[in-house]
């Protein structure tokens, strides 16, 4: 209750017509460049930054706290309608969102369940934060290496959910992906791996150009075979009301976002993991559960799983952020930067010393959370007129984006290099058959659980012991070998008849 | 008529083009160097990091107290090939006006990984300042088994085996120091590389590794808050304030100190011109003695301003590159 105290008191200090105005800039920005491809949240807050140092400290808070979350609502707009992802998380969002826009005919829906989502992610999110701040973080730190790796094993198998028609060939494209994320400096040890003597190579392959290639720009290659059919959709009328998602729609979307919800705050907290692997998760789990159609053909559940995984991720992340001046990501570090630019010291001591910072902070999400689904609803009527182009038009359209995007994330030509490299192999891979959800979620986990094993044995001289003397690590196991074993277990009850078969 | 706008033609055409021409040797002619277009300044780490705001906090300075001659400067966040690729462009820029209008953040955290992993070398930069440098200190978590430097000696000396954490660079070639002086072998006190001091100290808080590395300011406010406790300075001579109760090495034990000295600098490429770099070792020189740089960075981020110009600056990160070179054994 004391929390609840303090957040309205947060409340108190920020509605004023100043801190609402800029609430409201850092919304209409923070969504515009989330949504352009490539610059994503970590190179959009560092942006706007300057932005905030005409302020007063407070407001300049807010702001930034506005343009983060903002930020997370933008990525999904251009994987719904064009199919490129405009930053890690949006991915996954692409695999149903893009479907529906475009196959199922539905666009505003589509957009405005992954507005909803992000809403509802977002919104668990900050209430856990509100309530449970500090000790989630505390909670974040029992995750140590061991916890970790046992946790990313677990991760791993998700993969499994994604391999599509032909196991084969997506175990196949799995330890491609693997490959493909070892090479660079080894983050142990520092000595370069796999760089065939290429000075750019050291630094490994750039995720964001590789996965605007590989799911982008692959797109594009395949739209110039179709570049002379009539584009099938026809938006009708530019209005909210036709955007509108049904009833039965909304009651599909519920339970996918709040479970994504509490799973990605949690995904959120823990050290390292961050909002892409949230909504990877939270895909994956939906998969597990019961959808009204098959996920990865536009399926309201899909969409809604993983937006709302990511975006109380981002919620989530600030529980250390806050607490323990912990940053999640490297959004999370540039956030830092700017609120320790502004005297605020994210900290232990954070809520002791300067509790009217943190509070007006936590409120200033509440209310652009709320803004940003305000604004994100009444655009959508102008965004979907996008896809009223003509296929023609768009191909050299949608390649531009490509290459800015891939351009913009390390300002050098290499990262639109990866991008057309990635494209003609995401196009070469589709038409073979295989699916490029696998290479990518590798790409993103193995680097991840290399790390953490190789600390997890140094740590404990490289013995296997920590799989079971640590009770969390210990139960991830658990869960990891009935999640392998579960195949059998199945065959083992159907047989006895206990289970009914599938 | 005709002639006669003709005329006026030639003599407009040849007024507008004479002063083209009498501008063909200007920067030769003129003493000395001052900036007279957008200056470059390339930074080999991301937005946000600790390289980034060194550089965007002097840029600042420099801006406000107008040492650019009213030019503008454009940061560039070159991150590709861990930072190798910004600052092989930069060695590779030719000589002329954008040569002199180029700047790169260089800390020893840059030169180390430069050296191993690439043939880039020091000699292919021209070294315009050191601005400050750092140390580190050995901290223990709350939770830890052991409540000095001494103890984790004995234990490991009784066959304990010792983890501690850390960032990337700087703190890598520190751990290797200390292990050498102390005679232990990587196994007895291992280490593991984080990609951030906040990465460590996050595993020291949570209880999974017993020591932590980082710089004073990275640890500050866990110290104000009681999380963490200074155990040994890796300095020749103890710290001050809440950091003072941290012995040096040579006074736990038979040993001499360990002191790894982590710098803060700026290079230009190695075309730039010799007025250029005169110019901007005093510029560099100039914020360095500002009360703003006192203020803005090394107090609040806790460093020790130590100004090199741009001689001094080439003779130390020559150095810096020999002993370096040495312990790799190349």
């Amino acid at each position: 209750m004391e929390n609840l105290m303090h957040l309205f008191e947060g409340f108190n200090y920020l509605f004023t017509l100043q801190n609402i105005g800029v609430t409201m800039i850092g919304a209409v920005l923070g969504l515009l460049v989330g949504a352009m491809p490539g610059i994503g949240s970590l190179a959009g807050v560092a942006l706007l930054l300057p932005l905030t140092f005409k302020f007063n400290p407070t407001t300049a808070i807010i702001m930034l706290g506005s343009l983060y979350y903002a930020n997370m609502y933008g990525g999904a707009f251009s994987a719904i309608l064009i199919g490129i992802p405009g930053d890690g998380p949006a991915v996954m969002t692409m695999m149903d969102g893009y479907p529906m826009a475009t196959q199922k005919n539905r666009p505003g829906q589509a957009l405005l369940t992954s507005n909803i989502s992000s809403f509802i992610g977002g919104t668990i999110g900050m209430i856990i934060l509100t309530f449970m701040g500090p000790s989630l973080a505390n909670a974040g730190l029992r995750f140590g290496p061991a916890e970790m790796t046992a946790l990313l094993l677990l991760a791993m198998t998700s993969i499994g959910w994604l391999v599509g028609e032909n196991p084969t060939k997506g175990l196949v494209l799995t330890m491609f992906g693997i490959l493909l994320a070892s090479m660079g400096m080894d983050t142990l040890s520092g000595t370069p791996r796999y760089d065939f003597g290429n000075i750019y190579l050291l630094g490994g392959i750039p995720f964001v150009p590789f996965v605007i290639g590989m799911v982008g720009f692959s797109q594009v290659i395949r739209l110039m075979g179709d570049r002379h059919k009539e584009t099938q959709i026809a938006v009708k009328k530019l209005s909210i009301k036709e955007s509108m998602i049904t009833f039965h729609d909304l009651k599909r979307l519920l339970p996918p976002a709040i479970r994504s919800g509490f799973l990605g705050t949690f995904v959120g907290v823990l050290p390292g993991a961050g909002a892409t692997t949230a909504a990877f998760m939270g895909y994956a789990v939906q998969k597990s559960f019961k959808s009204e159609e098959p996920l990865g053909t536009g399926a309201i559940e899909g969409i809604a799983a993983c937006e709302a995984a990511n975006n109380a991720a981002a919620a989530g992340a600030f529980a250390p952020l806050l607490a323990l001046g912990i940053p999640g990501s490297g959004t999370g570090a540039v956030l830092l930067g700017g609120l320790m630019m502004w005297g605020l010291n994210p900290g232990p001591l954070l809520f002791t010393n300067s509790p009217e910072f943190a509070w007006s902070l936590i409120a200033s999400l509440f209310l652009a959370n709320i803004i940003t689904l305000i604004i994100a609803w009444g655009i959508i009527p102008f965004l979907i007129k996008i896809l009223s182009v003509p296929t023609r038009l768009m191909i050299p359209a949608i390649t531009v984006v490509c290459i800015v995007g891939s351009y913009s994330t390390s300002n050098s030509m290499f990262g639109i290099v990866v991008m057309f490299i990635a494209g003609v192999l995401g196009y070469v891979l589709g038409n073979a058959g295989y699916s490029t959800a696998p290479a990518i979620l590798s790409f993103v986990l193995a680097p991840l659980l290399e790390s953490n094993m190789r600390k997890a044995f140094i740590i404990s001289q490289g013995s296997l012991d920590f799989f079971y003397t640590k009770p969390i690590a210990l139960a991830f196991m658990i869960i990891l070998v009935l999640v392998i074993l579960f195949p059998l277990i199945r065959l083992v009850l159907t047989k006895a008849g206990v289970m009914k078969k599938k | 008529m005709k002639k006669k706008i003709s005329f006026i033609v030639t003599v407009l055409l040849f007024v507008a083009f004479v002063p083209l021409f009498a501008q063909g040797a200007p920067e030769a002619a003129s003493e000395g160097f001052v900036p007279s277009k957008d200056i470059e300044w390339i930074v080999t780490s991301s937005p946000g990091g600790g390289s980034d705001i060194y550089t965007r906090t002097i840029s600042d300075i420099m801006t406000r107290k107008n040492l650019v001659n009213g030019q503008t400067f454009l940061i560039n966040n070159k991150t590709d090939g861990g930072g190798e690729v910004g600052r092989l462009q930069v060695s590779r820029t030719k000589e002329g006006k954008t040569a002199n209008h180029t700047l790169l953040t260089f800390n020893s955290g840059d030169h180390g990984p430069m050296i191993k992993n690439t043939a880039n070398r020091i000699e292919n930069f021209t070294p315009i300042a050191v601005m400050a440098v750092d140390k580190q200190l050995l901290y223990i978590g709350e939770h830890s088994k052991y409540s000095s430097f001494k103890e984790v000696l004995d234990a490991v000396n009784s066959g304990t085996n010792i983890v501690i954490a850390g960032s990337k660079g700087d703190d890598i070639s520190t751990y290797e120091l200390l292990v050498k002086e102390l005679g232990v072998t990587q196994n007895q006190i291992a280490f593991i590389t984080n990609d951030s001091t906040s990465d460590a100290i996050t595993s020291v808080l949570g209880g999974h590794v017993d020591i932590v590395m980082s710089k004073p300011a990275a640890a500050d406010q866990y110290v104000a808050a009681k999380l963490l406790t200074p155990i040994l300075a890796l300095a020749e001579t103890r710290f001050t304030g809440n950091l003072a109760s941290a012995p040096t090495l040579s006074e736990v034990g038979n040993y001499k100190n360990v002191e790894n000295p982590i710098w803060r600098g700026v290079v230009g490429p190695k075309s730039m011109s010799e007025e250029a770099a005169a110019y901007w070792s005093k510029a560099f020189q100039a914020v360095s003695e500002s009360s703003e740089w006192e203020a803005e960075y090394i107090t609040k981020y806790k460093l020790i301003s130590e100004f090199r110009n741009k001689d001094a600056a080439k003779t130390y990160m020559e150095n810096f590159q020999k002993t370096y070179l040495a312990s790799l054994g190349k």
